[in-house]
């Protein structure tokens, strides 16, 4: 009776992590229905490859862990919203690395000659640079409709806001990086 | 304004049912934002002759087309193919042990970049629509063909009946030809 009794708690216990398991098979799906945009958007923040593996090792972490493994509503929102902000810290911990560098070595940050101001990587390290300091709810929307070049419908849903408030931010977002890129310049 | 506007797009004895008015709306809509951008968008004359004399705006405009260009040099850098690979294997990595077993896992991590719907039927897109211009010719050709081969074929029986009523007479043409 005492055997039995055991028998089946560990048959209980054995039985949900399994179930558990097999539920999380969900997450190898949407790696592979939404790796490879996921990846693009990454390069596209962090335009080095450890920092967008790290990145995308971080957010599927964070989804096999989410609120005790259970699967978000929204898989693709949590899964873009968790990578952008895994990005995010990344890329600030890298520009302060950078910054305390330059103070220590003594590099000058100016940008002075045309050729300079021309050259496409600067410029994007630049815009990279400014977005890290964009507030959260521009940033979102910036980094979802342009460099994941979701819709603004799509964007909507997913930051719980409209469509057309979606819009709004980008322009905003789009004119504080001017404002700043511009001083960043000078 | 609007009001005169949206009045005189409507004309007189325009149909107010149900099923035009989103339609008539969507149109409307789409009117007015033209007309707008016409008059007040970056292209509308004023507009253009005012940031050529100001130097403000058009240092603000060369700002945000400097924050364009920027965005589409960020795009245009391409990542290394098999970059996907190496992420999808350091994020499974990390995943439980029944997950990293899964025969899904050893695809995932063999996976390369594939091109999009779009880009992949992008290639077939000319000879698509090669062939269609095609198909529409022949079956041009085909309809242009046979009717005239039918419009041929009447006439020239036409011609005959009435070549031998004038020989033979009517009433034997007629039992010839309409028997």
């Amino acid at each position: 009776m005492f055997g039995k009794g055991v028998s089946s708690e560990l048959l209980a216990d054995f039985a949900l992590p399994v179930a558990a398991e097999q539920s999380q098979r969900w997450i190898l799906s949407a790696m592979a229905r939404h790796g490879q945009d996921l990846v693009t958007m990454l390069w596209r923040i962090l335009g080095n490859d450890q920092d967008v593996c790290d990145a995308y090792q971080s957010t599927f972490l964070q989804l096999a862990h989410y609120q005790s493994r259970c699967k978000p509503e929204h898989v693709k929102a949590y899964i873009f919203r968790t990578a952008s902000n895994a990005a995010i810290t990344i890329l600030r911990r890298r520009i302060a690395e950078k910054n305390r560098l330059s103070q220590t070595i003594g590099i000058p940050q100016s940008v002075d000659s045309p050729e300079k101001q021309l050259d496409s990587k600067l410029l994007v390290e630049t815009l990279r640079c400014c977005m890290a300091q964009l507030p959260d709810h521009l940033r979102d929307v910036i980094m979802l409709r342009d460099l994941a070049e979701l819709s603004y419908a799509q964007i909507g849903p997913m930051l719980g806001i409209t469509p057309a408030t979606a819009r709004v931010y980008r322009c905003k977002a789009i004119q504080l990086l001017a404002v700043w890129m511009g001083k960043e310049r000078d | 304004m609007t009001m005169r506007i949206i009045s005189r797009f409507k004309g007189p004895g325009a149909d107010t049912s149900s099923n035009t008015v989103p339609n008539k709306c969507k149109r409307i809509r789409t009117w007015l934002y033209k007309a707008v951008n016409s008059q007040l968008g970056i292209e509308a004359d004023w507009v253009q002759k005012h940031i050529a004399q100001c130097p403000r705006c058009t240092r603000r405009l060369a700002a945000v087309g400097r924050v364009g260009l920027a965005l589409a040099a960020v795009k245009a850098q391409p990542h290394k193919n098999d970059l996907l690979m190496r992420a999808n294997t350091q994020a499974i990595s990390v995943l439980k042990h029944s997950l990293r077993q899964a025969p899904k896992a050893d695809e995932l991590k063999k996976r390369l970049p594939q091109p999009r719907l779009l880009e992949r039927w992008g290639k077939y897109g000319r000879s698509a629509a090669n062939l269609a211009a095609c198909a529409v010719i022949l079956l041009l050709m085909k309809v242009g063909v046979f009717s005239s081969m039918g419009r041929f074929q009447s006439e020239g029986e036409k011609g005959v009946e009435q070549y031998y009523a004038s020989r033979i007479g009517q009433d034997l043409a007629n039992e010839v030809f309409r028997a």
